[in-house]
């Protein structure tokens, strides 16, 4: 089972490669190879199909800025954020727009796995640790 | 008041200036404290990442799309999907003089229940072992008061040697003794007021053990009155395997302290077959490749890291370890055993059947060895004990060839005779070492024939009876051997007199 999970693994990140055209996931490519997965008899499908499915998950989450908001946020501010980390990252980022009443104020943004937090939530539970 | 608020504001106005950036991952899996986590893409190998509830963890597997941590702490409130971030920080413990006649977790969090612990230092528990340009060789002794080990297997200071045997062979035994007998040596040296007197303090690693057996000895120390020189850093065998693997790393950091800081440390890690298995635990988890005894290739690494730490530097302190592996059937050819049988700088082998014969300690003389050798010994010790090691192990040998005939030479008689004395002599009771002015005039007496008259079954009341003569009315004496470390002359003839007079007073 481990062994399988392993080969899964290792089909999806061939398959994962092929998915990507000069540094972002091509759409079309993904079409094609899951049309290429339907057509012919993969082994575990269903294990391969999830593990590209992560890949592919983790690789658009890097083109995404996801920002977390409480109150409103203009289309001003959206757009200066997508310029800082589409300079930072290298690589186009879109954001969007999230509402979060948790966060009491500010923004949080996170691109892939990487989270700025400048809300007052973050700040209270960072002086909390502090403390 | 106001400035009270003044500080919490410029703190606020710090945190609200700029952005945190933070790297973060989720939970994939979570089982027997290790996590798998998707993420973490700026994590370090070794770094400490925060889980929530306060948990925290240790990356120790850095794959392609997702790192291995082990968790320190309570892993029961943890679930697929949790956040986790990375603190670009590596796992430190409260190090210091404040922990001495505490009980720490391998954390360095007090578990004792005698409050926090006020300490203003953090040391690593990674850290890079001393290279040699620093390093000094051993040459101060460490006494354990155990006088078949201080006068044909001595310590020094900066020394690793191993204390290896079958479970219930009296392993623990020596080195609490050990302890014991450096509380005793700190006290009168403190109390002497003598400025070149290096007190040794200690630091004892329960690893894997019932909490039963760390609470006794915890009160033997203390009915010694060697807790106040002793940190105790507890991962029983409740806690789980990553608290295991960590706490001798954590203690050899305390340890680190006293030694960077010009002071003399004893470690003790009980035991590290135990802190074997809980790595080999981690490591199948992990998924890591499996190698001889199910264990992982760097499972060498594993203890010749921690046990490098151990040294003595120049211009600055020492740290003696004492490692204990535990054997089945007394297969020292096994897997770890020869691991840290070649990692260490000599052993105390610990026989079973010596141990059963009511020989205790149970040292195996022919198998235990100090490569530090007669460096770490006080010239007192070299010249009433220096032939011991070879003569005892003649009287084995003999021994083993008499049990074929009975037809023997006064010759042999005499060395089977001497050899079983020797033999009786060094038969010590638990948790009560020797002074090592005690041990040399006891061996003084052997040397000079006067326990030749005695029965060999009388021979430990004999010794208990010179002991107590010694120390009743010969305190000025002992006191003389002490400070000086050396027989000359005048001091021969003062002991041989000394002994004249207990053995017209000894009636068998």
């Amino acid at each position: 089972m481990a062994s399988h999970a392993k080969i899964a693994q290792q089909f999806a990140r061939q398959l994962f490669s092929l998915s990507v055209e000069d540094g972002t996931v091509s759409a079309e490519k993904v079409g094609g190879i899951l049309e290429y997965v339907e057509k012919h008899k993969v082994a575990n499908p269903v294990m391969v199909l999830k593990a590209y499915r992560r890949l592919i998950a983790i690789e658009l989450a890097k083109g995404i800025a996801l920002v977390d908001h409480a109150g409103a946020i203009n289309s001003a501010t959206l757009a200066a954020i997508e310029a800082a980390m589409t300079r930072k990252y290298g690589r186009t980022v879109k954001a969007t727009a999230r509402p979060n009443k948790e966060l009491l104020a500010g923004v949080r943004v996170q691109v892939g796995d990487d989270i700025y937090e400048s809300s007052v939530a973050g700040q209270l539970a960072a002086l909390a640790s502090s403390v | 008041m106001s400035t009270v608020l003044e500080q919490i504001e410029q703190q606020i106005a710090k945190l609200s200036s700029k952005a945190v950036k933070k790297n973060t991952g989720n939970i994939r899996t979570v089982a027997d404290g290790v996590a798998k986590i998707d993420g973490l893409s700026d994590v370090m190998y070794n770094e400490m990442v925060q889980f929530p509830g306060g948990a925290i963890g240790i990356a120790l597997n850095l794959e392609e799309d997702e790192v291995g941590c082990v968790i320190l702490g309570d892993v029961s409130q943890l679930k697929e999907g949790d956040e986790v971030t990375t603190t670009g920080r590596l796992l430190s413990v409260p190090v210091g003089m404040e922990l001495l006649g505490r009980t720490v977790d391998a954390l360095g969090q007090p578990v004792d229940g005698k409050g926090p612990i006020d300490s203003k230092v953090a040391y690593p528990v990674e850290k890079i072992a001393p290279g040699i340009i620093v390093r000094k060789s051993v040459s101060q002794p460490l006494f354990t008061g155990i006088m078949a080990i201080d006068s044909m297997i001595p310590i020094g200071r900066g020394q690793r040697e191993l204390i290896i045997g079958d479970r219930g062979t009296g392993k623990t035994t020596i080195t609490i003794d050990t302890i014991i007998n450096q509380a005793k040596i700190n006290k009168v040296g403190l109390a002497s007021g003598d400025k070149s007197f290096r007190p040794v303090y200690s630091i004892y690693v329960a690893i894997g053990q019932k909490n039963s057996n760390v609470v006794r000895t915890i009160s033997a120390l203390e009915a010694a009155g060697a807790l106040e020189y002793t940190v105790i850093v507890a991962a029983p065998a409740g806690d789980n395997p990553a608290n295991q693997y960590i706490a001798p790393y954590s203690g050899a950091a305390i340890g680190e302290w006293f030694m960077e800081n010009g002071m003399d440390a004893l470690i003790v890690y009980d035991d590290l077959s135990k802190h074997a298995v809980a790595y080999r635990q981690i490591s199948l988890i992990l998924k890591r490749p499996s190698g001889r005894e199910a264990y992982p290739g760097d499972v060498f690494y594993l203890h010749s890291r921690l046990l490098e730490r151990a040294a003595r530097l120049d211009g600055k302190g020492s740290l003696t370890a004492l490692p204990i592996i535990e054997t089945l059937a007394g297969d020292v050819s096994a897997y770890i055993p020869t691991n840290v049988i070649s990692i260490t700088d000599g052993q105390i082998f610990l026989e079973t059947d010596l141990f059963n014969q009511g020989i205790r300690p149970a040292v195996s003389v022919g198998l235990s060895v100090s490569r530090v050798g007669s460096a770490a010994q006080i010239k007192a010790t070299k010249q009433v004990g220096g032939k011991l090691k070879g003569e005892l192990a003649q009287f084995r040998e003999l021994a083993a060839f008499a049990q074929f005939g009975s037809d023997l030479d006064a010759k042999t008689k005499a060395q089977l005779d001497r050899g079983g004395r020797i033999v009786e002599l060094f038969k010590q009771p638990a948790f009560a070492p020797l002074p090592i002015e005690l041990q040399v005039a006891v061996l003084f007496a052997m040397q000079k024939g006067f326990f030749e008259p005695v029965e060999i079954k009388k021979i430990v009341a004999a010794a208990a009876s010179l002991k107590a003569f010694f120390t009743t009315r010969k305190d000025a004496l002992l006191a003389e051997v002490r400070t000086k470390a050396a027989l000359d002359k005048d001091l021969e003839a003062k002991l041989l007199a000394a002994c004249e007079e207990w053995k017209s007073s000894y009636t068998a």
